[in-house]
């Protein structure tokens, strides 16, 4: 067969469906909205509460959202010399991946952590560590953003004892920590130890950063993960306002001010390809949130009820299969973003599906966030989508939708206990499953993977090869560091840790900075942490 | 002479072809009875936290013995596509690296009893190799229970607070057959109704002179000494046995148990074997022709 | 009860490492399952040396490693070497995950059976370990 009649033979899908009355969480969309269909929209105002229109009065045009670019892995002196790379280029926000064992609580010289050493991010297992990455680096005149979660609060006070050093006030340190452990539990994994002592772990670092590093934010609750392992749109939100709320109680419960902490808390989801099903889930958070709090807190600064978030376009929307394809996607679903009001976005890489991204597709994702700020013209106006009959429908009926769902995690007993139970976790696992099949089964249209498929050799580029000496440097680096600091004083802290950790009245995170000062590792003060509170036992109900 | 032990693949694949055998080899496989084991059977609704109550145990019970301790977890079949998910043995990670410890988890098929076929098979390979001891922990409540009680020298029922009136539901079933009744999650609102509850059943059965008064023992994993509590209520049951029962006698009622079920597996084959039309005889022929059949096919 | 293609296979779904992500391994278990299978599943954070003795007490006829934190090849490396410290050399061994393309000759010449993708449709999983186990 030539190629133009094979290229017509995959064109001709005449089995495929035709565009579906539902969205892809199985809201059912009129033919053609009217103004009827939704309730006539009096609050409907950027910048004043509840915010559905947006949470700032000029929009982009007061500020663009911040364009975040992902940083590598390797060694803390790689990362050092990439960091200083890209400052000199003009960057300013510093994104820190951590390897697992970080993540996880293991020290580089733990027999379950040797094989992951440096793989996906980092290793900072202690403060030296750190002092290498950010060598040469002004803390004070950066931000950066660490991907962090289990050992976040050790991480963070990791970093400010890393400022100490420097010098640099704390007062002055800016940055995000994901620090968000609720849904690692269900889509994540790098929990480590039970539900509740976790929540607090969380509450004291946002307590404690509040106060020390005011402008440092100690929280972005994701419900990216939980979308990416197979939640809807709607449940992907609804499971991020239930985390969010439970941290909000938390936070209550440990003697915060929820006009103060509030406006220090961020959100992070995913964006995927059912466009207006995007939108409105973002605009529909936005009206929610402000309105559970002044309904439920009786909140009332306006700073404190903003729904400030960020996005990722990409994730489990892409394929490996014809990746180019992947080019239009993300293209796709940052103009949903936009016209959403993300306050940051970040464009996955096309190959990112099958490898490390190169150079070239790096590049290629930022240019696409660049290209629709700058030439799209999207951003001019503040929510353009507005008063569409559709857009106020699809809002509405996704609010509701949200709502079903946080009625049924609270007739559960709450997030807390839905997760304890292993409910939301075999919830997610069904809803991927279900996704599976749809796609398996063709009620789902994925163009390259059940559709328009093609013979193509799958294009690879490179994989990364971590050099095996540096998981054995990085090993014995940790074990010299423990030989030459002041072992006692190593001891006396953890000690102190420990005992704060067993009054619940106090906050952690003061003790956390001393332990870090005295080059204790990340693994120690786990360890010493798990003492008392156990690891997390995962309840497998599949 | 010490038998030499197997290592533990042979077992392995022992314990399979034990779990799997058809009827005849399992008439004719030559299982030694062993004198000195001790098998004990835990047994309770989902969601009691029986598979981590079990793995403390079983940590508890290590550290005090010498020998080797075996596990066997029993899960339900999906009755749609015969397949199962075999999940218990996680919970119980605490022992579960222990070179000492081996755990074999079981689905529960087709059996009449909702019971792994060949149970009894499967327990003598394991003392047959060594194994002093065995836990065996089953799903749920109800026929599965019986059988595991004429398997098991101890049986511990777990039950846990605040779920309905479990009592009333278990009446007349193995809820009177439990020799231990491990209250869990003690920590829970509704654990003096359900010890109320529970005497009151417990108190309603003529007490037969030397017999076992049941104990109830509440616990929780978060409290180790309950643990301990439950293991010395299980070994002062296994010391009344000791005394009051003879090896031969409990043999004797395993064959049967054994043999009965066998023979009630032979039936169902037969049945399964029937034309759809013998099917609609009138009852007393049918039973005729199963019986000739089974008589028929006696195995060599 | 209808005889699904791996009626009466035991095969172990397993998680080694730090990799935190479970969900492809719970979709993997359920399919097999539905296929008539009796499923271990580990859960997460499992070693190489626990994963082989799981596999070698339940006597599994096959093994399925899911990993997706860039580790494969000293994970799998491991897990075989583990599987012959206890005789178990020859128990069929199944790959899925992230696995880039230039990675997979190394692991079929270690003796992996069968390399899956989350793109590849679970009908296709489940035939091709049904081939794989003939």
């Amino acid at each position: 067969m030539s190629q133009r009649s094979e290229l017509n033979a995959v064109t001709d899908d005449k089995d495929l469906p035709p565009p579906s009355e539902f969205t892809a969480s199985g809201i059912s969309l009129p033919l053609v909205a009217i103004a009827t269909d939704h309730a006539p929209r009096g609050e409907g105002e950027p910048g004043r509460a509840p915010y559905t229109r947006g949470i700032f009065a000029d929009g982009y045009r007061g500020r663009l959202w911040t364009m975040r670019q992902y940083a590598g892995f390797g060694t803390a002196e790689e990362s050092n010399q990439r960091y200083k790379f890209l400052l000199a280029q003009g960057q300013t926000g510093l994104s820190v991946a951590l390897d697992l064992p970080t993540q996880c609580g293991y020290d580089p010289t733990d027999s379950l952590a040797r094989p992951e050493i440096g793989k996906v991010g980092v290793s900072l297992s202690n403060l030296s560590e750190m002092e290498t990455l950010f060598e040469g680096i002004d803390l004070g005149g950066i931000s950066t953003s660490f991907t962090i979660n289990g050992t976040a609060a050790i991480i963070y006070a990791m970093y400010v004892a890393c400022a100490d050093k420097q010098g640099v006030p704390r007062r002055k340190l800016t940055g995000t920590i994901q620090n968000d452990i609720l849904k690692e539990y269900v889509a994540r994994g790098t929990w480590i130890f039970p539900v509740r002592p976790s929540m607090r772990l969380i509450a004291d670092t946002i307590l404690y950063s509040n106060d020390e590093t005011p402008r440092f934010n100690p929280i972005s609750i994701a419900g990216a993960h939980v979308r990416d392992a197979g939640a809807t749109a709607v449940e992907e939100m609804a499971y991020t306002l239930a985390n969010g709320l439970a941290y909000v109680d938390e936070l209550i419960s440990r003697g915060g001010n929820i006009e103060k902490f509030a406006k220090r808390l961020s959100f992070f989801f995913y964006v995927h390809m059912d466009f207006f099903e995007e939108v409105c889930k973002f605009r529909a958070g936005r009206r929610l949130w402000a309105r559970l709090l002044q309904e439920r807190y009786k909140v009332t600064d306006d700073k404190a009820l903003h729904f400030r978030f960020g996005v990722v376009c990409g994730g489990s929307s892409l394929t490996a299969a014809q990746p180019y394809n992947n080019v239009v996607r993300v293209a796709v679903e940052t103009m949903a973003a936009v016209l959403g009001g993300a306050q940051s976005i970040f464009t996955a890489a096309f190959d990112e599906a099958s490898q490390i991204p190169t150079e070239f597709s790096a590049q290629l994702a930022l240019r696409t966030q660049q290209i629709i700020a700058y030439e799209s013209g999207i951003s001019k106006s503040v929510d353009p989508l507005g008063g569409s009959h559709l857009v106020e429908f699809l809002t509405d009926k996704t609010e509701g939708e949200i709502l079903k769902v946080l009625t049924e995690i609270d007739e559960h007993g709450g997030v807390v206990k839905a997760i304890e139970d292993g409910w939301l976790q075999s919830r997610i696992a069904e809803r991927a499953y279900e996704r599976k099949m749809s796609v398996d089964e063709r009620r789902t249209i994925v163009i390259g993977v059940n559709a328009f498929t093609g013979k193509e050799e799958v294009q690879s580029g490179e994989s990364f090869r971590l050099d095996p000496e540096i998981a054995k440097r990085v090993s014995s680096r940790c074990e010299v560091v423990k030989e030459k600091r002041d072992n006692d004083a190593v001891a006396r802290a953890l000690a102190r840790l420990s005992d704060a950790a067993s009054r619940d009245n106090a906050n952690l995170l003061p003790y956390l900075v001393d332990c870090c000062h005295t080059y204790a590792t990340v693994g120690e003060m786990v360890a010493e942490l798990k003492k008392l509170w156990g690891g997390f036992k995962e309840p497998i109900r599949v | 002479m010490v038998k030499p032990r197997l290592n533990r693949r042979e077992l392995s694949a022992r314990l399979s072809l034990a779990a799997n055998a058809r009827v005849c080899d399992s008439l004719t496989a030559a299982y030694v009875d062993s004198d000195d084991s001790y098998r004990i059977g835990i047994t309770g609704p989902p969601g009691a936290g029986k598979s981590t109550l079990i793995g403390r145990l079983a940590s508890t019970r290590l550290l005090r013995s010498d020998g080797d301790l075996a596990l066997v977890v029993i899960d339900p079949t999906s009755a749609v596509s015969g397949g199962a998910v075999l999940g218990d043995r996680i919970r119980m990670e605490a022992v579960a690296g222990d070179p000492r410890v081996f755990i074999r988890s079981l689905a529960s098929r087709s059996n009449l009893d909702g019971l792994a076929e060949n149970l009894s098979d499967v327990l003598l390979v394991f003392e047959s190799d060594g194994f002093k001891e065995i836990i065996v922990e089953t799903v749920g409540v109800g026929q599965v229970e019986y059988a595991v009680r004429n398997l098991v020298d101890t049986m511990v029922l777990v039950l846990m607070p605040g779920v309905g009136d479990q009592v009333q539901a278990m009446k007349g079933g193995i809820l009177e057959k439990a020799d231990i009744y491990a209250i869990h999650k003690a920590d829970l609102p509704g654990t003096t109704q359900l010890i109320a509850a529970l005497n009151s059943v417990l108190k309603q059965k003529a007490p037969v002179a030397g017999s076992w008064a049941p104990m109830i023992v509440p616990t929780s994993v978060d409290n180790d000494e309950s643990v301990d509590q439950l293991n010395a209520a299980i070994e002062k049951h296994r010391m009344w046995t000791k005394s009051s029962r003879t090896m031969s006698m409990v043999r004797a009622r395993r064959r049967a148990y054994h043999v009965g079920s066998l023979v009630a597996r032979r039936v169902s084959e037969v049945l399964d074997e029937l034309s759809p039309e013998a099917l609609t005889l009138p009852p007393a022929a049918l039973y005729e022709m199963v019986i000739l059949r089974l008589r028929a096919n006696l195995p060599k | 009860m209808k005889a699904g293609p791996l009626r009466g296979k035991r095969i172990l779904v397993a998680k080694p490492g730090l990799d935190g992500h479970d969900i492809g391994a719970k979709v993997i278990a359920i399919a097999l399952r539905d296929a008539g299978a009796e499923v271990i599943y580990t859960g997460l954070r499992k070693t190489p040396e626990s994963i082989a003795k799981i596999a070698i007490e339940e006597d599994v006829d096959a093994v399925g490693l899911s990993i997706l934190s860039g580790s494969h090849r000293e994970l799998v490396r491991d897990t075989i070497r583990c599987l012959a410290d206890l005789h178990g050399h020859n128990v069929p061994l199944f790959v899925g995950g992230t696995i880039p393309v230039e990675d997979r000759p190394e692991l079929l010449s270690l003796g992996v059976r069968r390399i899956f993708t989350s793109e590849m449709k679970l009908s296709d999983v489940v035939d091709s370990i049904v081939a794989a186990l003939r």
